[in-house]
């Protein structure tokens, strides 16, 4: 069973973490949803006891039975996070594509490149681009 | 009012107005005031918090009025409580900086609010799972506050900072469920107990998680590539906010896992820890001397000045932790003025930066010199080699600093010639006399740094009593 699980845990990040380096932005927030639930099942894995549901009674003298509840505690806990980090990454990528037109990363760092070419010319690019949005 | 009623209060009131406001428009001035007045009564709770901490005992609330060991424990001692009066300090200066200057965005007093209540919770908290939690409630304001303004090389940055720093966390709560396994208990001062019972050797890699993810954050010298990025992108009180605030979790979390919970295991990868962050030191120096222009040059001197806290950090002892909390909270106050500084202009601004400047070479008169004497004298604990390297490692790196620092001061205060619409571009006078009132704050703790001393002296000996299994 140990087995079976780190097997599992070191599969899922694994491939969370290769999709975190692809070049699309879509598959590097899919990546992290992944990681985010390979800890989610380390967290589950280490729990002390495993059993039956450890909801309200615990029959008299079968408490050691009863799974491990803190981890589930813990487990969900770190859910409510990645999942709702999530929508906020995929958020921003929503607010990449429509200044951008892209979610490819190449493109998009050929986009910085020429900004970056701006500031070593010294410009100051919020300012810049404050003025720019300003009617005039 | 008692000590457990202060340590719900700093957190819990930013947290509700947080809340409040998050359905206001964030850019009317009355707005920003509130949350202003929120982050100050946060503040001043934690520095009354602090004196009762300080000259009594610490301060301990367990969540729900469970018995102690079954519920979620608060914990203020000292070193928590210096962290959360610092990290607080710099988000309401930054803050009432940007309110100063007309807030831009419907969510900005929102989000500085929860940041505020998740930083304050993360360093008064004194279970590890819920330092997990308070930490990502801080990131995840973090994570939007660095697109604020939305320009597009903004929301990019902030895209990077997302997703380095998600990384890092799911590694860091990789280790919180790992040291459950091994202790059975998520209470820090049991934690630290247990595991002191356990062979270091087998803690080792759990150790090294956490490091790695405290490293990510600071953005220590292998872990420093997504900052820059980051730095430069954000809009100046948030790079102030970012550095001055955020990069306390690193440093606090470092001390509070490396010396208070797994001081053995620190011990075993002294030598790693030494090395990284004397090449922290070199490498974010010699970054930032290369660098024009003035975000730039501050972003790499963090990846530098984050050196000394671990080089500290690395030799450990009370001596070395008392330098480490010091070199923190000097290191917060220079970043925030300095980051603050960017966008104004005059003479006042230039004297104010000068005096950042001074802070951060570690020039007599400013609070910097405090730090660097701490940490030389840290150096000077360990054997004759080691102190011999790392005396010249800070000498040269303070030299660094002082030749990145001018070549900046030389090239954005110096050289403006007063000039049509100069004063339009020094920024608004209140914004301007708020960085200076922080370089007399810089000034006045490096003349009279009894305080500072006493406080970190005093959160190390915190350290000592928690890795000494309970009180």
């Amino acid at each position: 069973m140990i087995l079976a699980v780190s097997l599992v845990v070191a599969i899922v990040f694994g491939s969370g973490a290769f999709l975190v380096l692809q070049r699309d932005l879509l598959r590097v927030v899919v990546g992290i949803v992944l990681i985010s639930n390979a800890a989610t099942l380390f967290v589950i894995a280490a729990g002390h006891t495993r059993g039956a549901v450890p909801i309200l009674t615990i029959p008299g003298e079968a408490g050691s039975q009863a799974s491990d509840p803190l981890v589930q505690a813990m487990a969900i806990t770190a859910l409510v996070i990645s999942s709702s980090v999530a929508a906020l990454l995929l958020s921003l990528i929503y607010r990449i594509y429509t200044s951008h037109k892209t979610v490819d990363i190449a493109e998009i760092s050929e986009a910085e490149a020429r900004e970056a070419e701006a500031l070593e010319r010294g410009e100051d690019l919020e300012e810049e681009e404050e003025m720019e949005k300003r009617p005039r | 009012m008692t000590g457990p009623a202060l340590l719900v209060l700093s957190t819990g009131l930013p947290w509700a107005l947080a809340a409040a406001l998050a359905l206001f428009d964030g850019r009317r001035p009355w707005v920003g005031w509130l949350a202003a007045a929120g982050l100050g009564a946060s503040f001043v709770s934690l520095v009354v918090l602090l004196f009762r901490v300080l000259y009594g005992e610490p301060a301990e609330v367990v969540a729900g009025g469970w018995p102690s060991g079954v519920g979620i424990v608060l914990r203020a001692d000292v070193l928590g409580t210096v962290f959360a009066v610092v990290s607080v300090g710099v988000v309401l200066v930054s803050f009432v900086y940007e309110v100063l200057g007309g807030v831009r965005s419907r969510t900005f007093p929102a989000l500085v609010l929860f940041m505020a209540a998740g930083l304050s919770g993360l360093f008064l908290t004194g279970d590890i799972f819920n330092f997990y939690v308070f930490f990502e409630v801080s990131m995840t304001a973090a994570y939007v506050l660095v697109g604020y303004r939305e320009q597009d090389y903004q929301v990019r940055a902030a895209f990077i900072f997302a997703v380095v720093n998600l990384v890092g966390s799911v590694v860091f709560l990789i280790a919180v469920a790992a040291l459950y396994h091994v202790t059975g208990t998520l209470e820090m001062q049991a934690v630290a107990e247990r595991v002191s019972q356990v062979n270091p050797n087998s803690i080792i890699v759990i150790a090294a998680a956490i490091f790695a993810a405290f490293a990510l954050k600071l953005g220590l010298f292998p872990f420093h590539f997504w900052l820059p990025a980051v730095y430069v992108g954000s809009h100046a009180p948030v790079a102030a906010i970012l550095s001055g605030a955020l990069a306390n979790i690193g440093n606090y979390g470092l001390l509070r896992f490396g010396g208070g919970i797994l001081p053995e295991e620190l011990e075993l990868g002294a030598t790693a820890v030494l090395i990284l962050g004397s090449a922290s030191i070199i490498y974010g120096a010699l970054q930032a001397i290369s660098r024009k222009q003035l975000t730039e040059v501050l972003a790499y001197s963090a990846i530098g000045q984050v050196g000394y806290v671990l080089v500290a950090v690395g030799i450990g002892g009370p001596v070395g932790f008392s330098a480490a909390a010091i070199y923190a909270v000097v290191n917060s106050l220079n970043k925030t003025l300095l980051f603050l500084v960017v966008r104004l202009r005059g003479r006042l601004v230039g004297a104010a930066f000068a005096v950042g400047a001074f802070s951060l070479a570690g020039v007599p008169p400013a609070v910097g010199f405090v730090a660097k004497t701490a940490v030389f004298k840290a150096a000077l604990a360990g054997g004759v080699v080691q102190a011999a390297v790392l005396v010249a490692l800070i000498f040269v790196g303070g030299a660094l600093s002082f030749v990145y620092m001018f070549q900046a001061y030389q090239r954005d205060f110096l050289s403006q010639e007063p000039q049509g619409g100069y004063w339009e571009k020094a920024g608004p006078l209140t914004g301007r006399v708020l960085v200076a009132s922080l370089a007399a704050l810089v000034l006045v703790a490096g003349l009279w740094p009894e305080p500072l001393l006493v406080l970190g002296e005093a959160a190390a000996a915190a350290l000592a009593g928690n890795s000494g299994g309970g009180h």
